[in-house]
């Protein structure tokens, strides 16, 4: 699998697939089987997780995984944790306001107290605290209504106008295919296509592996 | 008019022991909220920091206010040590601690305990000792205060708002405070687990040496190697009391203890004064099991 510089890149598959696992894999949660992660040239695949995203990848994990118990900013502050993000932290916080105006109303809020929305907000802002050459999308569609996915969406658009990269996991196929410039579609833990979405909307892998019973 | 005195003179001795209730059992409550690991030797350091007061005194004439800072440094250093050989390896790459994580590190802190107390009984004979320090009283109307538990008083509150503002206002302590709450997320913000869990651990163990040197004030022929069978129990109570984890839990919960141990004393004897105390724990346990504190 590959994502190059500047681009979107989706997983799409069923419940089970090994999307998950396969970004725990590149983000350093989980330790690969065999074979390598390599990010921006350079072998990763020893690195624990802090020193990748020390390194410039990021995560949005499943499921948020925001500091309940923290307020907005102290999430968001937290994100530039390390050295290189700590030097430019105030101004990642404004670029972060700017792209998301409602958490800046929110700042002083507990993160518990925030709607699923703004919750997902603060796990993409806290992620683009560490200021990353790359983004890790789980599911970041998950338990939002229709209307608020499709804002987040446009905002990682915009994302990508920056220059980042982002690889995306979606069950929201439809969703996610939209805005990608590269798609994987996976079944079992292996890649049954791959390629351009236009490409892939109509094949018969993805059709299999979302619809078909057996 | 004599049992309002009684009653007021009781009240303040049990705020002022309170106080350093809560510094000793402060260290615990960090290392159990943020770490979530109940260090059964827990006693066992305390008694340790209330021998340095003694040596210190003895060798150097410091008195356990000044020994608490170099308590407090000792303990950093040991705190580390003791996460690398008895935390590091059951807590690394988990999102939180197993079950059988809980049981290793109780069983190894229990045998630590064990192995501390009874080397101290070698090391410093069982005989108890204590150190004399008394820079006089304090009048306030008809209660005398000793200016020594006073001060003590004082540096205990010191000691639990240091260690708040350090874990609001710093990055490291936010971080800290993060840990406790998401060990992953932490890590996927670029913090290193390792090193936030052990300095949390640390700090702990600081705290807690430092209340040992602290609490020797209170018993001027109580130190002895046996005497973290008493004040590890007591530190359990007051955490559960004020919440683990919550840093104005164990003020809240040592001057709880503190004051309610006082007043018994004031009627029965010592002895029952400490067995009543820790039947609180039973009604907050069966109607507040998340502490007194919100």
């Amino acid at each position: 699998m590959q994502c190059k510089d500047g681009t979107i890149s989706v997983i799409v598959g069923p419940n089970g697939a090994g999307k998950t696992t396969t970004l725990k894999t590149v983000n350093g949660l989980l330790k690969p089987w065999s074979g390598g992660i390599y990010f921006g040239g350079s072998d990763v695949t020893d690195l624990p997780a802090f020193r990748r995203v020390e390194g410039g990848l990021a995560s949005c994990p499943e499921g948020r995984r925001l500091f309940p118990q923290l307020s907005t900013e102290a999430n968001l502050l937290l994100g530039a944790y390390s050295r290189r993000a700590r030097h430019a932290a105030e101004t990642t916080l404004d670029f972060v306001y700017g792209l998301f105006p409602r958490l800046k109303e929110r700042a002083k809020l507990n993160v518990g107290k925030l709607s699923g929305g703004e919750q997902q907000m603060v796990s993409i802002g806290r992620a683009l605290m560490t200021r990353p050459k790359m983004i890790i999308l789980d599911e970041p569609s998950l338990g939002l209504a229709p209307k608020l996915t499709a804002e987040i969406f446009e905002k990682l658009v915009e994302l990508r106008k920056e220059g980042l990269s982002m690889l995306i996991v979606e069950q929201n196929a439809v969703q996610a295919l939209g805005v990608a410039d590269y798609a994987y579609v996976l079944q079992e833990g292996k890649v049954i296509n791959e390629g351009p979405p236009v490409e892939l909307m109509d094949s018969e892998e993805l059709r299999k592996a979302y619809f078909s019973i057996e | 008019m004599v049992a309002a005195e009684l009653i007021v003179t009781d009240l303040a001795f049990g705020l002022m022991l309170g106080c350093v209730f809560s510094v000793v059992a402060h260290g615990l409550n960090m290392i159990w909220g943020v770490v979530k690991v109940v260090n059964i030797a827990h006693g066992e350091f305390i008694m340790l920091g209330a021998y340095g007061a003694y040596f210190l005194n003895l060798f150097a004439g410091l008195t356990p206010l000044e020994t608490a800072p170099v308590d407090a440094a000792i303990g950093l250093l040991v705190g580390y040590a003791f996460y690398y050989a008895f935390l590091h390896r059951e807590l690394r790459n988990k999102e939180t601690i197993t079950l059988q994580s809980e049981m290793v590190t109780l069983a190894a802190t229990f045998g630590l305990s064990l192995f501390v107390s009874n080397l101290a009984i070698i090391l410093f004979t069982g005989n108890p000792v204590g150190v004399n320090y008394n820079p006089g009283t304090l009048q306030f109307g008809y209660v005398r205060v000793p200016l020594a538990a006073l001060y003590v008083a004082i540096l205990s509150v010191l000691i639990i708002m240091g260690t708040w503002l350090f874990l609001e206002r710093t990055f490291i302590g936010s971080a800290i405070r993060a840990y406790a709450q998401d060990v992953t997320a932490t890590e996927l913000v670029g913090a290193n687990p390792a090193k936030v869990a052990s300095l949390a651990t640390a700090l702990g163990f600081a705290v807690t040496m430092a209340g040992g040197a602290l609490l020797t004030v209170w018993i001027p022929v109580g130190i002895n190697p046996l005497m973290g069978a008493l004040y590890a129990p007591i530190s359990f109570v007051i955490v559960v009391l004020g919440g683990p984890g919550k840093m104005w839990g164990s003020l809240v919960g040592g001057l709880t203890l503190g004051v309610v141990i006082d007043l018994l004393q004031a009627f029965t004897t010592a002895q029952i004064a400490y067995a009543a105390a820790f039947l609180i724990l039973i009604p907050v346990l069966v109607f507040r099991p998340e502490g007194l504190l919100k």
